[in-house]
């Protein structure tokens, strides 16, 4: 890789250059060092029985299966959404377009008290689906919801935009060269949104790995069955007990790495191959 | 016939983009429509390739009729403006696109890309991606695309449309050349008339929704139906002369004019003359003419464009008889062109004052030249004057609209034209009198009259049938509307009246096709004539009536009907002496 430096309107690629590496040292490395230098100090045996806990295994579990199954979940619904929003003129579509942020700005507490009281044993919704033999607010399954609708707009959002500049010629040309329209959504619409459905994707599931407060609420707190990881940390540090907190903590970040530089390595392989940002 | 149009008709909110065309295609044949933006051409030809559902009408592709198919089932090659390539796929994997929908196997689909990237000479392109080829070779790639598989048709909806003046110029040759090689037909979708004399073998030029004419470049450009196609195919000026017994005149000086027609009703009558910029003479002296003479002109403008001189000139004389393509407020210019070695025989400088001749001038077949307001005051004509309807028109047509309050010798014999007048009380009486001293038209309106949504054409006599078909079609080229031809008769089946009225719609009909390239609908009103014809507009959204009489005094009757039971209906009162 070789340094490559464009004339721009900001000035300096020496200050801009300086910044970001600081501003990414100084708020997001430094204090990541810290947490691992924190579960180093303990020595490796007992580090190894923190993190493989069968407590904290199940946490683990249940915080990146349920996280997946909500990016997932968002992935569908979000692009519905995102569809419904761009294609189609009906009224109340900017009051649609407005209330899809509204889980941004909710403090997450909230959200989770909301769930709670529609799907509780009690609640709105959750008192006919408890006669069914499905149980909701402390379940997997509501930690799976919760998780959803903190995710949804991270989908809606980066899709959103992608295809509205997806341009409709490009439909019509399909169906003059006989594609069926499903034969056009999978072969030619989806692949070329891909990389705002892998985006959305990605930050849906990064928010909902890291995400606690709604969790709480409606998750019950149940060890073995619906503890999540961020909530067996702070488990950990009321007990005063920093060294494991941190241990986990570094488990957590390490495989949430792994995951997010696999989905970027993906989406640039992607994006070079829509935009030919490679000429030969 | 390789493609075949019905009276095809799109609405959008109720307003036809496509207005009634019918059309013909041949097989192998490269037609190109031509027309300028919000003409309804792209929408025509997305309704071929059934992009676009439509209102009326049928489509045919050889033979079958595909109004009611599918855009996946008809299988036309369609080439967009903005190229629409699959960015996320190859050259090789966007030309293979239709062959692999259909499942033709990987070495088939081999060959027939390699045979097709040798066609639009791009081969050795198979694996790039559409974001690493310029903008012509992307278009070259669209259209090879768009031959995979074989298709009948080809369509092209403005393909050089987002190019660079050179990389057209290629990309025109190619299109042609592919076109010649495989023999199939091809419609192609331009507003630019350069574009369309290079490619076409058969022009088609729209505008407001209307196939105004169709044909061979060459024919189009020296001999136009309409204004429109005159002034939109090249550079025109637009001369109002007089056509009498003797021939046509000039103000005072007789013109050689190709296309004479007969006289109609015998009277002298105002036609519009069409004088393209490089078919003007400039000389010193009127002696040193070789053709005929249209008066002196000061030079007010010089161009020089390379290979041609433009000049803008200003006519000394008979100014308000002049209009350029140049469009308003051009009023007595007339634009000229000279090659060099012209401009080195008489050099000329800002300020000159030369003599000008006509080398060929053609006559417009059309009966409405321009307008001459009627009325009792001043304040009254200029507000008629400005009325929706006649702008609107008066700007179409470039022509003028001249003023007449009551001044002696202030009549249709001395101002030829359309005459046209209030529609108040008394009106009918106003307007017989106008047709006895010789005008030929009357336009009846009031001045808050707008453009008409559909123009209705009624007819008292056989014998007016024919000027009221030119009068109709003349204002159906300058307005959005609808056509529709009435005939009145008895409500009874057995009638033989009613058998008699079909007929002569019928013949109306074909007459409009065949004379005129008018589409109309036609329309059977039960009843008896005035009375079925007030209760049947009555029904209508906003008509203008066209109506025919050989006799004025039965005009006047019927038109006192009218209006006292519509007094908001605009009518063009025609009126043609019967011949005996």
């Amino acid at each position: 890789m070789r340094w490559r430096v464009e004339r721009s309107v900001i000035p300096g690629f020496g200050i801009t250059f300086g910044f970001a590496t600081f501003f990414l040292g100084a708020l997001v490395l430094l204090p990541l060092t810290a947490l691992v230098m924190k579960g180093a100090g303990m020595d490796w045996t007992r580090f190894f029985a923190v993190v493989t806990d069968p407590r904290a295994l199940a946490s683990y579990r249940l915080t990146f299966g349920a996280s997946l199954l909500a990016a997932l979940i968002n992935i569908v619904f979000g692009f519905i959404v995102a569809w419904t929003l761009v294609r189609y003129r009906f009224p109340g579509r900017r009051f649609i377009d407005a209330i899809i942020d509204m889980p941004f700005a909710l403090p997450t507490a909230v959200s989770g008290l909301a769930l709670t009281a529609v799907f509780a044993g009690n609640g709105w919704i959750g008192q006919y689906l408890e006669p069914l033999g499905i149980k909701v607010a402390y379940a997997p399954l509501g930690i799976t919801i919760a998780l959803t609708l903190i995710g949804m707009p991270f989908v809606v959002r980066t899709v959103q935009p992608a295809l509205e500049e997806l341009p409709r010629d490009v439909e019509e040309a399909a169906a003059t060269l006989g594609a069926s329209p499903a034969y056009t959504f999978f072969r030619v619409i989806l692949p070329a949104l891909a990389p705002a459905v892998l985006t959305g994707f990605t930050l849906a599931f990064a928010r909902a790995v890291g995400e606690y407060g709604s969790i709480t609420f409606i998750a019950g707190n149940i060890p073995y069955k619906t503890e999540i990881t961020p909530l067996l940390i702070i488990i950990k540090l009321d007990e005063y007990d920093y060294a494991a907190a941190a241990a986990i903590g570094c488990v957590m970040l390490a495989i949430s790495f792994v995951m997010l530089l696999a989905i970027n390595l993906l989406q640039a392989w992607g994006r070079r191959r829509i935009s030919g940002a490679v000429r030969r | 016939m390789s493609i075949t149009l019905e009276q095809v008709t799109k609405r959008y909110q109720g307003q036809p983009v496509v207005n009634d065309v019918s059309l013909s295609v041949a097989e192998g044949e490269f037609f190109v429509l031509l027309g300028p933006s919000g003409s309804g051409k792209s929408t025509l030809l997305r309704a071929i390739a059934g992009l676009v559902d439509i209102d009326q009408g049928s489509i045919s592709l050889h033979g079958n009729d595909v109004t009611h198919v599918g855009a996946r089932q008809r299988g036309v090659g369609f080439v967009f403006q903005h190229y629409a390539l699959f960015r996320h796929l190859t050259v090789a994997e966007n030309i293979e696109f239709a062959l692999r929908v259909r499942r033709m196997k990987a070495a088939d689909r081999r060959a027939r890309r390699a045979e097709l990237l040798k066609l639009v000479a791009l081969e050795g392109m198979d694996q790039r991606l559409p974001a690493q080829l310029s903008g012509g070779q992307q278009q070259r790639v669209a259209v090879a695309r768009a031959l995979a598989h074989k298709p009948q048709v080809l369509l092209l909806d403005e393909p050089f449309g987002a190019l660079d003046a050179k990389i057209r110029e290629e990309l025109r040759w190619t299109i042609r050349s592919v076109q010649r090689e495989l023999g199939i037909t091809t419609v192609l979708v331009t507003h630019d008339q350069e574009e369309a004399f290079a490619l076409a073998d058969r022009i088609g030029v729209m505008n407001l929704g209307r196939l105004l004419e169709v044909g061979v470049p060459r024919d189009l450009y020296a001999r136009p139906a309409t204004r429109f196609v005159a002034t939109f195919l090249g550079a025109a000026n637009l001369l109002l002369a007089q056509q009498g017994p003797e021939g046509i005149r000039f103000g005072s000086t007789p013109l050689d004019a190709t296309m004479r027609q007969p006289l109609s009703a015998g009277r002298e009558h105002e036609v519009v003359t069409v004088l393209r910029p490089e078919e003007l003479e400039l000389a010193a002296q009127r002696e040193q003419l070789s053709s005929s003479y249209i008066g002196r002109a000061t030079v007010e403008e010089l161009q020089f464009t390379g290979a041609m001189e433009r000049l803008r000139l200003r006519l000394l004389d008979n100014q308000n008889a002049v209009q350029t393509s140049a469009g308003n407020g051009a009023e007595g210019r007339i634009e000229a062109t000279r090659t060099q070695p012209e401009r080195r025989a008489l050099p000329l400088a800002i300020g000159d004052t030369v003599t000008l001749g006509a080398r060929r001038m053609h006559v417009l077949p059309t009966p409405l030249s321009s307008f001459v307001v009627y009325g009792t005051d001043d304040a009254a004509t200029l507000e008629l004057a400005q009325a929706p309807l006649l702008t609107t028109l008066a700007a179409r047509m470039k022509t003028r609209v001249a003023t007449c309050t009551g001044a002696p010798g202030c009549t249709p014999a001395a101002m030829p034209g359309v005459a046209v007048t209030a529609a108040t009380a008394g009106a009918t009486t106003h307007a017989a009198e106008l047709l006895r001293t010789g005008a030929n038209e009357v336009l009846l309106l009031n001045a808050a009259t707008d453009v008409p949504q559909q123009i209705c054409m009624y007819w008292m006599d056989e014998a007016a049938r024919h000027a009221t078909l030119a009068v109709a079609a003349s204002l159906l080229r300058h307005l959005p509307a609808e056509a529709v031809c009435i005939a009145v008769a008895p409500a009874g089946r057995r009638d033989p009246r009613r058998g008699q009225a079909l007929r002569a719609l019928l013949d109306a009909r074909s007459e409009a096709r065949a004379a005129h390239a008018l589409e109309t609908r036609t329309e059977l009103v039960p009843g008896e004539a005035p009375q079925a014809l007030v209760d049947y507009l009555a029904t209508q959204p906003s008509p203008l009536l066209v109506l025919g009489s050989a006799d004025i005094a039965a005009a006047q009757g019927a038109l006192e009907h009218l209006a006292a039971r519509l007094p908001a209906l605009p009518v063009m009162l025609v009126y043609r002496e019967a011949r005996h």
